[in-house]
């Protein structure tokens, strides 16, 4: 059977809720896919359980008001638990299959989101490297500290929440390693000041950080992870480093688990797969293009696609909703988009780019390989077999390097180390954006494949 | 409380709870061994990206342990 619907969204965070919302009253009738099991997205994770949920979020609110509004919607169709695996168009639709369902419609909003940055360095396949957001999800959406002695490190203001949600729980924080220098704040602050909220919301998580006596440092990176015999983490190489992220001084840190994260990369596998068009942002990263009106740039005219949230650029939950609020009225094609949302969109914008100049990933990060050190955790190349690839077989970019090591074609496609990869190249933005794109969003068994009668 | 088996051993879990999460609780972190090295790996994303925490889940392999909740009476393996 094929489900139609007026405007599909897909993802159910801050940036899809609000599309759906604004979508469904300014009139059109509204499917909203997201493959979890509760709406919220990564940022509003939780347990369904109210009070463990007010407890786990500091600003849980306005995440609960906006999922009973999209819930109560009758506007507004949810389908939970609906991992899409494939996109295209076909006779001038857009056609998505779940592994359950197929959705069929004319008009698209991507608000997929983000996943944690990671950077390769010797030891991060250790089981208790994890990343910063692994941390968050298993104490937001299973009410569950990630061990027993937790560093968190590597760049972001993600940092802070992460570790003092730990540390507010009762799980002990050994060490939080910031890689930018505390004076590279200043850079920021004039934008920082013009949102006030965001300065109290971080003061309160340096306040708990404080008020549990957890060391925070500046200018520190892990920079090797060590396994005890049972071949689980036993300790990190903490660095103090400059800021092209070169090795000053190391020391040694005990530690079960490592939670560390370099920022996002945006999930824009949707958009490889129906040819929309992607750049380059400034931060690096591939991201999907879009207009005034957040619509994103393809080639065929009966059909409309529209990306919100972290997909089109890094920028938090306020400039998600305002995104997506956008997004949701121009394709229900609402003429009531107001300057002040666009004005609201501008400003979280200017906020997210100065905060991206604030935490940097130097180059240096690549010092820290050694030739073991595996790049595609999926496939295990090392960076010896990339460095081959590059110097003996002639790979001049991550497409070269792929066809002849493997690197970025195991089971995440390239989603973790493809970044990575991109960087160690030094590669262009069409490397970039060709090695970010993905013909399948998701890998499903040949198994899956023959009972859908696709073999 | 529901109770689940690892490796044939019976665990206990909350209701709810991913199955990263309920091996976590209960000192559980490997998943599953690598094909070609035959390392061990464990939970490292957390949010069904990475496909590291693959286990054989109710005899079913390469399932994603981190976005599927656990449930009473599901047999969970390490995946090798």
């Amino acid at each position: 059977m094929i489900i139609n619907h007026q405007i599909l969204v897909l993802g159910g965070g801050p940036a899809g809720l609000n599309a759906a919302k604004y979508a469904a009253n300014a009139g059109a009738d509204v499917g909203l896919i997201d493959s979890g099991v509760r709406l919220g997205g990564q940022y509003w994770r939780h347990t369904g359980d109210i009070s463990v949920d007010h407890a786990m979020h500091h600003n849980f609110d306005q995440g609960s008001l906006l999922i009973d509004a999209v819930l109560t919607n009758p506007q507004i169709k949810v389908y939970l638990e609906c991992q899409i695996w494939s996109v295209s168009i076909v006779n001038d639709s857009i056609v998505l299959r779940s592994l359950f369902q197929i959705f069929q419609t004319q008009k698209l909003i991507i608000a997929t989101g983000a996943y944690d940055r990671s950077i390769p360095f010797p030891g991060w396949d250790i089981p208790g490297v994890i990343t910063a957001g692994a941390a968050q999800a298993l104490l937001k959406g299973s009410g569950v500290i990630a061990g027993k002695n937790i560093v968190v490190a590597g760049t972001g203001p993600f940092l802070l929440p992460v570790a003092a949600g730990i540390s507010r729980h009762g799980g002990n924080i050994v060490g939080v390693l910031e890689a930018a220098y505390k004076t590279s704040w200043v850079k920021g602050i004039t934008t920082l000041i013009r949102s006030p909220f965001k300065i109290v919301e971080g003061f309160g998580y340096i306040k708990t950080l404080r008020k549990n006596k957890v060391e925070l440092r500046f200018g520190h990176a892990v920079t090797a992870a060590h396994a005890g015999a049972d071949g689980l983490l036993e300790s990190v190489t903490v660095a103090n480093i400059d800021r092209n992220f070169n090795v000053k001084s190391t020391y040694s840190l005990k530690c079960d688990v490592a939670a560390i994260s370099w920022g996002f990369t945006p999930d824009t596998s949707i958009a490889g797969a129906l040819d929309v068009r992607q750049r380059v942002n400034h931060d690096g990263s591939v991201i999907i293009e879009v207009d005034d009106d957040q619509r994103a740039i393809q080639s065929n005219a009966l059909i409309e696609i529209y990306a919100a949230g972290e997909s089109t650029g890094i920028g938090g939950s306020e400039l998600a909703l305002a995104e997506g609020a956008i997004a949701g009225l121009a394709a229900a094609h609402d003429p009531g988009i107001s300057n002040q949302l666009r004005k609201l969109r501008r400003r979280a914008q200017k906020f997210a780019h100065t905060l991206s100049k604030v935490y940097p990933v130097a180059s240096g990060w690549q010092s820290w390989l050694t030739s073991e050190t595996l790049i595609c955790r999926c496939e295990e190349v090392t960076y010896q077999t990339v460095r081959e690839a590059a110097e003996e077989l002639g790979a001049i970019d991550a497409r070269g390097a792929k066809l002849m090591t493997r690197c970025g074609m195991g089971m995440c496609q390239g989603r973790i180390c493809g970044r990575s990869i991109s960087d160690l190249f030094d590669g262009n933005q069409v490397d970039r954006i060709q090695f970010a794109s993905r013909p399948i969003i998701t890998p499903i068994t040949l198994g899956e494949l023959a009972q859908e009668g696709l073999l | 409380m529901i109770t689940f088996t690892f490796n044939g051993v019976e665990l206990f879990a909350i209701s709810g709870q991913s199955v990263s999460a309920a091996l976590l609780t209960n000192n559980e972190r490997i998943t599953r061994y690598t094909r070609i090295n035959n390392s061990p790996r464990g939970l490292f994303c957390g949010i069904g990206v990475c496909f590291d925490c693959l286990l054989i889940i109710d005899g079913k392999p390469n399932q994603r342990g981190c976005i599927t909740m656990v449930q009473s009476g599901m047999t969970v393996e390490i995946q090798k």
